[in-house]
């Protein structure tokens, strides 16, 4: 997990989520983070926004249990790695 | 045992006039129009202009106490009621929540939001966001002021086209009478200036014409009563008041000069949208049987006055057949804000209560020739003052056949 990621993921959930800094530790479970299955739904959708990409549903869904935010974190740059192999294989 | 009355101990508006009271007051008395000509363009057809009265209003400045996305709707809905609770020095906590209300009215509620996600999907193939239900149903306003305010008594929703807002004002009015509430936070919203929504109205040929110079770039293109009117400029904006029954707003100290009196609603059961002038007058009665009052006591009238053919024909006929040949001060507040739908009978309710409290009448914005078959006293180019107006009417007429009628007075 590249701290770049933690921090966006971090950033976004502060900024826009109004969820404090200091709960958005690596192992801690998504759903610890005070956010409605509503919100986080939300949330997930922002960040993918930021990045410009799509975590495939099967993948990952963030109304799992126990699913943490280094395990978004892995995910995000999965996907990103991926769209990068695709352009460059294009 | 409660007073047929309740007290309006606070107003709150966001309308394209202005936002705030001081604002919307300046440029209603003053006689001023915000409705200004737009180029329309939708796929398929030829660009068009629409006469249109938008707000200077940021949806983004407004916290949204659900934390999902605020239609911009909501969003007036929520800085009306901020604005109106302020002036009534009122805040959650001061009332047994279960004794507070909200009623609200829209027309169409988050269509325009709607319509935004439906072209993100159709046309670029955007994903539809997990709230989307939420930002645009029609309640979504009223759910956020109930979350705003924790009002737990009751929080109801009046969709009744044009006559939304004015139908929850005075459904508000019943449940404070019944003893069911104490104070209700009622008003209405609506903010459906999108391509989809105005292209629905301009198709059913509604909106006025803003071609000719006659209009003044749209600022006169919505001239109610005129001979030659030929329909409405469509707005946006919200207002909100807060109601309280007499025993609750002395019991906390509050102040009020104004009052709602009277409130009466039935429906033509004629047609989806030709107006039937004895439903109108029928309301009218009823409204004024309800306050107590007889046709001879009312000053002012703010009328319906969408400025179309069939529209300002069927109320200047209803308005002859209960007032005679004493008609009063007759104003149409659509010429300066356009039609603001849903929330039209709240805004145009301030603006009747803004009347009563400076007793003297607002202009209807043109100065376009009256239709010589109305026999209406209709004020127009500068404010009358009316030195004894002591009780004032405001019409709400809907598509759908809906008519609703407020009476209010002054507190001397």
């Amino acid at each position: 997990m590249k701290p770049t990621t933690l921090e966006a993921v971090t950033e976004l959930l502060a900024t826009k989520f109004d969820v404090p800094r200091e709960k958005v530790q690596p192992q801690a479970e998504l759903q610890s983070l005070g956010l409605d299955s509503l919100s986080l739904m939300e949330f997930v959708f922002a960040i993918e926004d930021h990045f410009s990409l799509r975590i495939p549903e099967d993948r990952l869904d963030p109304r799992q249990a126990q699913l943490t935010v280094a395990d978004l974190c892995r995910a995000l740059e999965e996907c990103q790695a991926s769209a990068a192999g695709l352009a460059t294989a294009a | 045992m409660n007073t047929r009355h309740a007290c309006i101990t606070g107003c709150g508006v966001v309308s394209p006039l202005g936002l705030g009271l001081d604002a919307f007051d300046e440029a209603l008395f003053g006689g001023q129009s915000a409705v200004r000509a737009e180029e329309l363009q939708l796929p398929g057809a030829a660009p068009t202009r629409v006469p249109l009265a938008r707000c200077a209003f940021d949806e983004g400045q407004v916290q949204a106490p659900s934390k999902v996305p605020l239609d911009r709707g909501s969003a007036m809905a929520l800085a009306a009621a901020a604005a109106a609770t302020r002036q009534a020095a009122w805040e959650p906590g001061v009332t047994d929540p279960e004794r507070v209300g909200i009623f609200w009215g829209s027309g169409m509620g988050g269509a325009a939001s709607f319509d935004a996600t439906c072209r993100g999907l159709y046309a670029e193939a955007r994903r539809i966001r997990p709230t989307s239900v939420v930002t645009a149903m029609p309640n979504a306003p009223l759910a956020e002021l109930a979350l705003r305010y924790g009002a737990r008594g009751s929080a109801l929703g009046y969709a009744c086209a044009c006559a939304s807002a004015a139908v929850a004002i005075g459904e508000a009015l019943r449940a404070l009478r019944d003893g069911r509430l104490d104070l209700a936070i009622v008003g209405g919203s609506d903010a459906l200036l999108s391509p989809g929504v105005i292209g629905a109205w301009q198709a059913m040929r509604v909106l006025a014409p803003v071609n000719g110079p006659a209009d003044g770039d749209g600022r006169l293109a919505c001239r109610p009563f005129a001979a030659d009117r030929a329909g409405f400029a469509l707005g946006e904006g919200a207002a909100a008041l807060v109601l309280e029954t007499e025993a609750h707003a002395r019991a906390r100290g509050a102040i009020w000069n104004v009052q709602l009196s009277g409130y009466a609603s039935n429906c033509d059961g004629m047609h989806i949208t030709q107006p039937d002038p004895s439903g109108q007058a029928r309301a009218m009665h009823a409204a004024l049987r309800d306050a107590g009052l007889t046709p001879g006591d009312i000053g002012h009238v703010n009328a319906h006055g969408t400025a179309t053919a069939a529209g300002d024909a069927a109320e200047a006929e209803s308005l002859r057949r209960v007032f005679g040949s004493a008609p009063p001060a007759v104003t149409a507040t659509k010429s300066a804000v356009g039609h603001l739908l849903g929330a039209g009978g709240a805004v145009e309710f301030v603006a009747t209560l803004r009347a009563l409290h400076r007793r003297m009448v607002p202009p209807t914005a043109h100065a376009a020739a009256l239709d010589a078959g109305f026999e209406i006293d209709l004020v127009r180019g500068s404010a009358r003052v009316l030195p004894r107006l002591n009780h004032a009417l405001s019409n709400s007429f809907a598509f759908g056949g809906t008519n609703a009628v407020l009476v209010a007075s002054r507190v001397d």
